[in-house]
């Protein structure tokens, strides 16, 4: 992964700032847009009510304030959010990983005149040809926009509850222990974890393909143990699943 | 192998409940409350440890990217800036402002010098030679014959008859020249050349258009119809001009210090500046919306040129006069 920011937090944590894609920034802006649009829409509609003396300087003053102060508003007072970066889950923040101050984001918003230029032609290339995929606003005023979904935690003890475990043999036990490195142990992990969402066909030769290199490992021959019981049972073992009476499916 | 799936049992109720807390700080951290706000820096605190435990424990993409984000969004308000409860308009535009420009001089110097530049470029180039004219100034400013153009202004109707249509036509020259000095400012912001181009222009086309009156007899006519505002919106301009040129700097040619703490120091300094044009341009918009539109019959050119100095004079009192005290 190239396009990642690095921040070392006061902790002495490296915190990574994964940057947000275009689609996504596009659909936010978008999505600002037609709110703005709908303010402006409003403003017009309440002008009516005020002496004609002051109505086309009202709106036409309220109306320029909505469309520079709206970005700048909310991404000050949300924490780097305006309401279609919150709907995409996208968030300002500052290039060292804090949240935007107001000039930062009043320069961001104002160089956006530049980024939109031929229809954000700008601006997307910018955004292309940097590595955190900013566009000029964000350089000018040193910030990016990231991600803010939330990948869910692996559900490793899910893996571990195997109950009825044919691998739990002291000599596989010992093989899980003193062989299987952290690397390994992840490719096992996320193999298990990512199988229900491959197509059939490549969910069995994957684990069959493993399954043989433990079966040769092993030296386990069992024509009824399939590959993918194989690798389940195994990474149960190292997901560390508590011992369950291995009633059935002895093999020693 | 249980060390793993053991931390991440024991640690994930601490993970899930930061995780709460953030959500409900999303808005505003204020809304937690004392105690709950200490138990999120508590949270983050050791959700710090466990992420870098993690990192030796597994590689896992998962579960290091899920701690990462979780980490990332915490540090976000955990090291928020406190924001002042209500913002001081009078020390801001009165002290911070005037500082600032104080501080910045020689910006403001580059950018005028830029602007006069073009200034005396384009005047001379016109009084050389009129014909220079029409190909210098953009069709929507270019007038054959100024002349004929104040006689219009003077004989006829006055152009601005009501009030409406004072403040319909100030509300569009200042929204107008707002956008055109963030412009400006993007400009000199992102290239630092393109800043003083555009001044450079910017002079280029008022020296020529100063000229053509000039010639034509009408001088007196262009200094009153342009004086009263634009001896607070050139100046405006080439302040947003001086903004962009030093932000431009921090981002271009930050020196010693590096790009990260030149532009910080600069942001504060561009935010002032872009506050002081954008006033300056709304009081230089409803001028131009009515009193510089008034003909010699309603207020003597003597009387607006006067305005026009005047103007200028309180400007620079505001944002270049002494300060004792610098920020």
């Amino acid at each position: 992964m190239s396009r990642r920011a690095i921040v070392q937090s006061p902790e002495h944590v490296l915190i990574e700032l994964v940057p947000a894609g275009l689609g996504a920034r596009l659909a936010a802006f978008l999505l600002d847009m037609a709110l703005i649009a709908g303010i402006l829409q409003l403003i017009a509609l309440v002008a009516v009510a005020l002496p004609q003396a002051l109505r086309d300087i009202a709106v036409v003053t309220a109306s320029f304030v909505v469309i520079w102060g709206y970005n700048t508003f909310f991404e000050v007072r949300w924490n780097g959010q305006t309401p279609g970066k919150r709907i995409l889950r996208i968030r300002v923040v500052d290039g060292r990983g804090l949240p935007v101050d107001t000039p930062q984001s009043l320069i961001r918003n104002v160089v956006r005149l530049l980024d939109l230029f031929p229809a954000g032609g700008v601006g997307a290339l910018a955004a292309l040809l940097d590595g955190r995929n900013r566009r000029l606003g964000d350089l000018a005023a040193d910030t990016l926009v990231v991600v803010e979904t939330q990948p869910a935690l692996p559900a490793i003890e899910a893996l571990a509850a195997r109950r009825f475990n044919s691998l739990r043999t002291p000599r596989v036990r010992r093989y899980v222990e003193h062989r299987i490195g952290i690397e390994e142990r992840e490719l096992l992990f996320t193999v298990c974890l990512r199988a229900p969402g491959l197509s059939d066909r490549a969910r069995f030769e994957l684990f069959e393909q493993l399954g043989a290199h433990y079966r040769a490992e092993l030296g386990i021959d069992d024509p009824n143990l399939s590959g993918e019981s194989l690798v389940r049972g195994l990474a149960a073992m190292c997901a560390g699943g508590k011992e369950e009476p291995a009633q059935a499916a002895k093999s020693t | 192998m249980t060390a793993l799936a053991r931390f991440i049992e024991e640690r994930r109720p601490r993970w899930n409940r930061l995780e709460t807390l953030l959500e409900e700080a999303q808005e505003s951290e204020t809304r937690l409350g004392p105690e709950r706000l200490q138990e999120l820096v508590l949270l983050y605190r050791s959700a710090c440890t466990d992420l870098n435990r993690a990192r030796t424990l597994t590689a896992n993409p998962e579960l290091i990217g899920g701690l990462n984000q979780l980490i990332g969004r915490a540090y976000r308000i955990v090291y928020r800036r406190r924001r002042s409860g209500r913002i001081d308009l009078k020390r801001f535009f009165l002290r911070e402002v005037p500082a600032t420009f104080h501080r910045r001089s020689r910006w403001f110097s580059l950018a005028a010098a830029a602007l006069l530049a073009g200034a005396a470029v384009g005047f001379a180039a016109v009084i050389v030679n009129p014909a220079y004219a029409a190909a210098l100034i953009p069709g929507q400013f270019f007038v054959e014959r100024p002349a004929a153009r104040v006689e219009h202004a003077e004989k006829g109707n006055e152009r601005i008859e009501s009030l409406r249509d004072a403040t319909a036509f100030g509300a569009y020259l200042y929204t107008h020249n707002i956008q055109v000095s963030f412009l400006t400012f993007a400009l000199g912001a992102l290239s630092f050349a393109g800043g003083i181009v555009l001044l450079f222009y910017n002079g280029l086309i008022l020296g020529a258009v100063a000229a053509q009156y000039l010639i034509d007899g009408a001088g007196t006519f262009f200094v009153a119809w342009v004086g009263p505002h634009g001896a607070l919106e050139i100046p405006a301009i080439v302040f947003a001009g001086a903004a962009g040129l030093l932000s431009g700097n921090a981002l271009l040619m930050p020196g010693e210090t590096g790009r990260v703490a030149a532009l910080r120091d600069a942001f504060p300094a561009v935010f002032r500046i872009l506050c002081a044009c954008a006033v300056l341009l709304v009081c230089a918009g409803l001028i131009e919306g009515s009193f510089s539109q008034m003909s010699a019959r309603s207020v003597p050119y003597a009387v607006k040129i006067a305005v026009a100095a005047a103007l200028f004079a309180a400007m620079c009192t505001w944002l270049f006069g002494r300060r004792d005290e610098g920020a």
